[in-house]
Order: C-alpha cells, then sequence, then structure tokens
C-alpha cells in the first residue's frame, strides 16, 4: 500500500485517464483513421484507374500505329495495284496505237501507192492517146505524100489498131 | 524524491495533477489534428496530413507485414497508443515545459510545477497498460472465440503439461500490466530526473546531448509501446497459437 502511495496511484485518477484515452482512441477512429482509410482506398483506386487508363491508351496507341502500319501497307499494295495495272494498260494502249498507226499508215502508202498507179496508168493513156494522135498526124502527113486517100485509110487505121494493141498490153 | 504527480486543485472532489494537466494538453493537440486533418483530408495531401499519413502508413505496412488480415482491427489500436504517447512525451521536451510554477496552499516558496510528463505519472501508463491487454483479450475473444480463447489459460490436453503452460500465459498475462505501465513510467520519468539533475549541474551546454537522447527515448518508448501492443494483439488473435 505504501508503494502504490508512493507512485501517486489513485483510483480516480486512473479512471479518469483510462477513460480519457478511450474517448482519444474513439475520436482518433472515427474523425481521422475513418476518413483517412476512406480517402487512401479512393486514392489507391484512382491510381489504379489512372494506371488502367494510361495502359489501355498505350494499347490503344500501339493499335493505332499496328491499324496505321496496315492501312499503309495496304495503301501500297493497292498503290502497286494500280500502278501495275495503268503500266498494263498505257503498254496495251501503246501497242494498240502502233499496230493502228502502222496499219493507218500501210494504208496510206497502199492509198497512195493505188492512187500513184491509177495515175501513171491514166499518164501511160493519156501519153498513149497523145503518141496515137502524133503517129497519126505524122502518118497522114507522110503517107499522103505516098498513098491514094484508101491505101492511106487502110495503113492508119491497121497501124492504129497496132498501138491499140500495144497500149492495151 | 517525490515519484507522483503534485496536486494543484481539486474540482468537486476530483483532484487535478501537473500530468493531469498535461494529459489535457495532450488531447487538445490530438483533437485539433483530427479537427485539422480528418475535416479537410484530401485526395492531395497538405503538410499535416502528409505527416499523419506518413505515420499511418507506417504502422499499418508493418502491422500487415506481421497480422496479414487482422491489421485491419489491430492498426487503429496500435496508432492510437502511438500517436497518444509520443504527443504527451514530446510535449514534456518543450524547453521550460516544468519551468512555470504554480503555487498551492501546501507548496513551499517556489510553489509546484504546472505541467510534468503525463507518461511520468504511474496512473496513465497503468490506464494505458490495462486498455491495451484488455483491448488485446477483447479482440482474442472476438475473433478467435471464447472455447479457444480459454483454452489458452485453461486446459486439460496433455495434463498437467498444458495446464501449467496456462497458468504460465495467466501470469505472463497479470506481467504485461507491470512491464507495460512501469517500462513507459520508468523511462520518461527518469528522463525527467536527468535533465533536471543536467539543468542543475550546468544550464548552458550541457543538458543539450540530453535533450536530444530524450527526444529519442520520447520516440523509441512511444513505438516500443505501440509495437508490443500490435504484437500481442497479433498473438492473441492468431488462431493457430
Amino acid at each position: 500500500m505504501e508503494i502504490i502511495q508512493k507512485f501517486g496511484l489513485e483510483t480516480k485518477l486512473f479512471l479518469f485517464q483510462l477513460i480519457n484515452f478511450l474517448i482519444i482512441v474513439f475520436i482518433l477512429k472515427k474523425f481521422l483513421f475513418k476518413p483517412l482509410k476512406r480517402m487512401l482506398d479512393e486514392r489507391k483506386r484512382k491510381i489504379e484507374q489512372s494506371l488502367q487508363d494510361a495502359e489501355n491508351a498505350k494499347a490503344a496507341l500501339e493499335n493505332a500505329g499496328e491499324e496505321r502500319k496496315k492501312i499503309l501497307a495496304d495503301a501500297k499494295v493497292g498503290a502497286d495495284k494500280l500502278m501495275a495495272s495503268v503500266k498494263a494498260s498505257a503498254d496495251e494502249t501503246k501497242e494498240k496505237t502502233l499496230v493502228e498507226a502502222k496499219s493507218h499508215s500501210q494504208q496510206i502508202i497502199e492509198e497512195a501507192k493505188n492512187k500513184a498507179s491509177a495515175e501513171f496508168e491514166n499518164m501511160n493513156k493519156q501519153i498513149g492517146k497523145m503518141s496515137v494522135d502524133v503517129s497519126s498526124k505524122i502518118l497522114s502527113k507522110v503517107l499522103s505524100e505516098l498513098f491514094t486517100e484508101e491505101e492511106k485509110q487502110k495503113l492508119m487505121s491497121r497501124a492504129l489498131e497496132r498501138i491499140d494493141e500495144k497500149i492495151t498490153n | 524524491m517525490q515519484i507522483s504527480p503534485d496536486l494543484l486543485f481539486t474540482i468537486a472532489g476530483f483532484p487535478i495533477t501537473n500530468t493531469v494537466v498535461t494529459t489535457l494538453i495532450t488531447d487538445v493537440i490530438l483533437i485539433t489534428l483530427v479537427l485539422i486533418v480528418g475535416k479537410s483530408v484530401a485526395l492531395k495531401p497538405g503538410k499535416v496530413q502528409n505527416i499523419i499519413e506518413t505515420i499511418s502508413d507506417y504502422f499499418r505496412e508493418t502491422t500487415e507485414s506481421i497480422a496479414g488480415e487482422r491489421a485491419s482491427f489491430i492498426y487503429p489500436w496500435v496508432l492510437s497508443f502511438f500517436l497518444f504517447i509520443v504527443i504527451s512525451n514530446l510535449v514534456a521536451q518543450i524547453p521550460g515545459f516544468e519551468s512555470i510554477r504554480f503555487h498551492t496552499s501546501s507548496s513551499g516558496h517556489h510553489g509546484v510545477a504546472l505541467f510534468r510528463a503525463a507518461t511520468s505519472d504511474l496512473n496513465l501508463t497503468l490506464a494505458l497498460a490495462v486498455t491495451s491487454v484488455l483491448a488485446t483479450h477483447c479482440l482474442s475473444v472476438k475473433h478467435t472465440g471464447i472455447k479457444s480463447y480459454i483454452t489458452r489459460f485453461l486446459t486439460f490436453k496433455m495434463f498437467p503439461i498444458f495446464l501449467f503452460v496456462g497458468i504460465l500465459e495467466f501470469v505472463n498475462e497479470l506481467a504485461k500490466f507491470i512491464s507495460f505501465s512501469f517500462r513507459l513510467f520508468g523511462n520518461i520519468f527518469a528522463g525527467e530526473k536527468v535533465m533536471a539533475t543536467m539543468y542543475s549541474l550546468c544550464p548552458f551546454g550541457l543538458p543539450l546531448p540530453f535533450i536530444g537522447l530524450e527526444l529519442m527515448v520520447a520516440l523509441i518508448q512511444a513505438i516500443v509501446f505501440a509495437m508490443l501492443t500490435m504484437a500481442f494483439m497479433h498473438i492473441m488473435t492468431d488462431k493457430s497459437h
């Protein structure tokens, strides 16, 4: 008992300290630890959400990159195909145009040849006609002095026939 | 040497000692802290909230690493003990804390100290010890069941070995009251006396290293009390023990 007195132990003071501490624990638990825990949980949730969002954004970015690459590859393939078809078509057109031009020029040459031969024939005929006329005039002039009118006619017609034959041949 | 706190006055028969005044100051500081942090708790913490969060996180993580899921109901007790003890210990380290005197009818010419470290009063340390041990036992009954709780102290398995072990356990629980209360009381009370001696020997310079030492003791004792409470709560709420 003396020890208790020496240390100043007193029921009233002990109970006061006990109740006081329990009240403090209650206040701390209810008004500090609870809101703090709620806030920490909320912060944890937000951080996790942010990390998830960042992860999603990263994945979306990667996907977009892949998509871009794919689109570019597709576009390149399309462009190559188009280029090839355009080239083929151009070659075809060139070929066709060349063939057409060739045939056209052939035709023009043919036509020119025909025209030239027709012209030549016509010229030949005219020359023949002219030579017949000149020959008949020369013959009539020469023969009028050597033969009678009847002989002249026979000779002339025979000569003219021969000329005609030659021309026609 | 006077060990008991000094009586200042009485209110309706209730004795107000200098340690009671310091306990009330500690209460005011804690309630102010609760009002500052608890009311304006935000996702982006302020300075005070940051400090409280750091302390809270430290104790919660330590409790989780030891008690696992049971940390959710253990750590509020641990943190309460720590905050209360550390604040009451640190308040007493304010220079000139004990030099404010109070005149009573029975005091001499110099009067008595108005403030004295709350934890240098055995009434408080014993109250804390009783709270710690009783809370531990209540949690034990709640989480392991009454049957498991009783068999810790009274079992006829492998008679008489475990009966003897049970009696030892019971004595151990009684010893906790003494060890908890006297450890804290002794350290702080001895610190006070050491500081008083140093100030009386040479008030300039000499107390300086002891102030550092006392600050460390103030913090270490609070941690020791909180950690021991945590360890006992973990042991007593573990079904496998």
